[in-house]
């Protein structure tokens, strides 16, 4: 095919721009006619949509499954965040402290309570969208921490190298031999029950898997030869590891970033199932354990909630796949 | 060839040996952790009334120690096989014979599922990456994703409601499975209490030849396996797909299908070969993960397993059962990771160690 690349200077914009009258009179029709463009903005801007094709790079985003997931989370999201609109039973009134008067238990779903009732007389509609902003707002922050700390430390112990390495991977392995779960079911009744506590003792113990994970990316893209070109143009180590070595070792670690955020979801819930949550806090987990209770008769008290968890963890799964599958360097397509 | 097996058993003694400062390390920290815990068994097992015994138990026990005595009282005890006895749980039993008693049964919950998941996980992800963004990859990943993404014990719940209040619904109450819910009282050891037992129960019952033990063994176990397969298939199909398309990417596939090979050749001879490399680490490494992590499939079902009486022993504080079953954890873990990297090397004859 021809060369089909057109550089902007190339054009004449002398065709399109006005001098003199004609400019004022541009100007006023800018001004007066509703949705009106300048002929010489919009020949600038199709001569930038030709070079420049985003939307091929956006297209490979938008693959059924992935719209899916984001649909999903969006869900979740507008539930959070538009709670006191959707339901007029406030926070306090859900979580434990407080006992509804004349609630009673396990009931059907009626025109009162949309979803029926569990334990205490809590209404399940209401606990899911407080649980919603808990789940979402707080799914991110193990994540992060865990990631900060993977990197870090990572890109250190994989450019060092030698002694500094080694014992760090040996720190590494040691962490690696404790399940982590099991250690979390044992340090929680320890440290403390509420959430915060919770979930940075989730980050913590998630950082030597990314330290591991974080150290062979760095160690393919030390060879590379910008990062000598760099090194011989006298940049500081500190600034060659993370302005050059970080920005390039970073693509899988976003697949790992929302695996993480789905994994804190089902992992708070599941502590939260196992009755080492944060009492204090409408989580989705309690209704789980609460509505094993009645299992013949009240099913909906415990089986929304956990349809509820899946959608969340499902979409943050399916969002994080779609963004490896947009950003994978082998897509030839 | 003599050679490379050398190297290898050169590399697994040096393993083996790396596993005993890094045991000797878990250990301490284990005390560490037990020791923040602030329970006290002796408390428990004398009370409130009587102080001045109180006090000769300590001394005797060595409560007032100072640290490295304690330390090294414990590690001691550790190897010579004295884990402790449990207090709150089953009180006088010694942890040895209670590990001995629950893990196999957690062993038989895991046994199936470990078996055959791999065999259609690989079969699933490699159909998905065949017909990639076709509908049955769409079905195919949603489906994992769904394994995935929804929690073990909401998949056992509803297994349970569907097994336990609709089939008998459906049936008019004609197929009732009664066993479904929980252990069933009934089902004492076969044979006599001292006698010789293996601790698995499907084992016990052929050995005694006790048909209704096996069948009630059977039915209890047929519900937490529908959970685990379902959740363990989702994670292999995931990984099994996505190595397989970084697979069918390679130049051999392209030599294979321009010499004339069948497609399902290349597949099944080619391609599958090469992906089952990394899925391979992942699945003996999972089936000791597994074993540990059936913490929540047992909670649902009130299974008591290993996980079940861990939590058990967690939330009531007992604190030899705690550090015993922690250990042994830890040593399962360590034997799975070094029979993994072992299996890796057998399976791909491509790494060697120098």
């Amino acid at each position: 095919m021809t060369n089909q690349d057109i550089k902007i200077e190339e054009i004449d914009y002398k065709d399109f721009s006005a001098s003199g009258k004609e400019k004022w009179v541009r100007l006023l029709k800018f001004y007066f006619l509703p949705a009106w463009r300048n002929p010489e903005f919009t020949a600038y801007e199709n001569e930038i949509e030709k070079i420049k094709s985003k939307r091929r790079s956006f297209r490979r985003l938008l693959t059924p499954l992935t719209i899916v997931g984001f649909f999903m989370i969006l869900f979740i999201v507008i539930l959070a965040v538009y709670g006191p609109w959707l339901t007029d039973i406030p926070l306090q009134e859900v979580t434990m402290p407080y006992v509804p008067p004349d609630g009673v238990a396990f009931q059907e779903p009626s025109p009162e309570h949309p979803l029926g009732t569990t334990l205490y007389g809590y209404d399940v509609y209401a606990r899911i969208i407080w649980g919603a902003r808990t789940s979402i707002g707080m799914a991110f922050i193990p994540v992060t921490i865990s990631m900060m700390g993977g990197i870090i430390v990572g890109t250190i112990s994989a450019y060092a190298g030698g002694a500094v390495d080694y014992t760090i991977m040996r720190f590494v392995d040691l962490m690696f031999v404790f399940p982590m779960f099991i250690l979390t079911l044992i340090l929680i009744p320890l440290i403390g029950r509420e959430l915060m506590t919770i979930l940075i003792i989730f980050g913590i113990l998630g950082i030597p898997g990314n330290i591991r994970f974080m150290r062979t990316m760095v160690l393919l893209v030390k060879e590379m030869v910008f990062v000598r070109a760099a090194k011989t143009g006298g940049a500081l180590k500190f600034k060659v590891m993370f302005t050059h070595i970080v920005p390039n070792a970073i693509s899988p670690l976003i697949l790992a970033f929302f695996s993480g955020a789905a994994g804190t979801v089902i992992g708070l819930a599941g502590l939260a199932f196992l009755g080492l949550g944060d009492p204090t806090a409408a989580t989705w987990g309690v209704d789980i354990d609460w509505g094993r209770l009645r299992l013949l008769t009240g099913i909906w008290a415990s089986i929304t909630p956990g349809i509820f968890i899946g959608i969340t963890a499902a979409g943050f799964m399916l969002l994080g796949d779609g963004f490896r599958d947009a950003l994978d360097p082998r897509f030839h397509k | 060839m003599a050679r490379q097996a050398k190297n290898m058993v050169k590399y697994i003694i040096k393993r083996i040996i790396i596993m005993f400062p890094m045991l000797l390390l878990a250990l301490i920290v284990t005390w560490i952790l037990s020791h923040m815990m602030l329970v006290d068994p002796i408390l428990n097992k004398i009370g409130f009334d009587n102080p001045e015994l109180l006090e000769l138990e300590r001394i005797r026990t060595g409560y007032y120690d100072p640290w490295f005595v304690k330390l090294g009282i414990y590690l001691k005890n550790f190897f010579t096989g004295d884990w402790g006895e449990s207090y709150a749980i089953y009180p006088g039993k010694s942890v040895l014979a209670f590990i001995g008693e629950v893990f196999p049964k957690t062993i038989e919950l895991m046994i199936i599922p470990t078996l055959v998941a791999p065999f259609i996980a690989v079969k699933l992800g490699a159909t998905a990456a065949k017909n990639k963004d076709k509908k049955k990859d769409s079905i195919i990943r949603f489906v994992a994703i769904i394994g995935a993404g929804f929690p073990v014990f909401w998949f056992a719940t509803v297994v349970q409601i569907s097994f336990g209040l609709y089939i008998p619904l459906f049936t008019n109450g004609q197929l009732q499975l009664p066993v479904l819910l929980t252990n069933s009282p009934g089902s004492s050891l076969p044979g006599p209490i001292d006698g010789f037992s293996t601790g698995f129960r499907i084992i016990d019952s052929i050995i005694y030849n006790d048909q209704a033990f096996l069948w009630d063994t059977i039915l209890h176990l047929i519900l937490p396996t529908i959970s685990m397969v379902f959740i363990s298939l989702s994670g292999l199909t995931r990984l099994t797909r996505a190595t397989m398309l970084e697979v069918l990417d390679q130049d051999y596939i392209r030599t294979a299908r321009a010499k004339g090979v069948e497609e399902d050749a290349v597949i099944n001879k080619h391609a599958l070969r090469n992906t089952l490399l990394p899925s391979s680490d992942k699945i003996i490494g999972g089936i000791l993960g597994a074993l540990l992590g059936s913490l929540f499939v047992e909670m649902s079902f009130n299974y008591q397993g290993f996980g079940y009486y861990f939590t058990q022993a967690i939330f009531q504080g007992d604190y030899y059962v705690i550090n015993g079953f922690a250990v042994f954890s830890i040593i399962i873990t360590l034997l799975g990771t070094l029979i993994a990297d072992v299996a890796y090397t057998i399976i791909d004859p491509r790494i060697t160690y120098k």
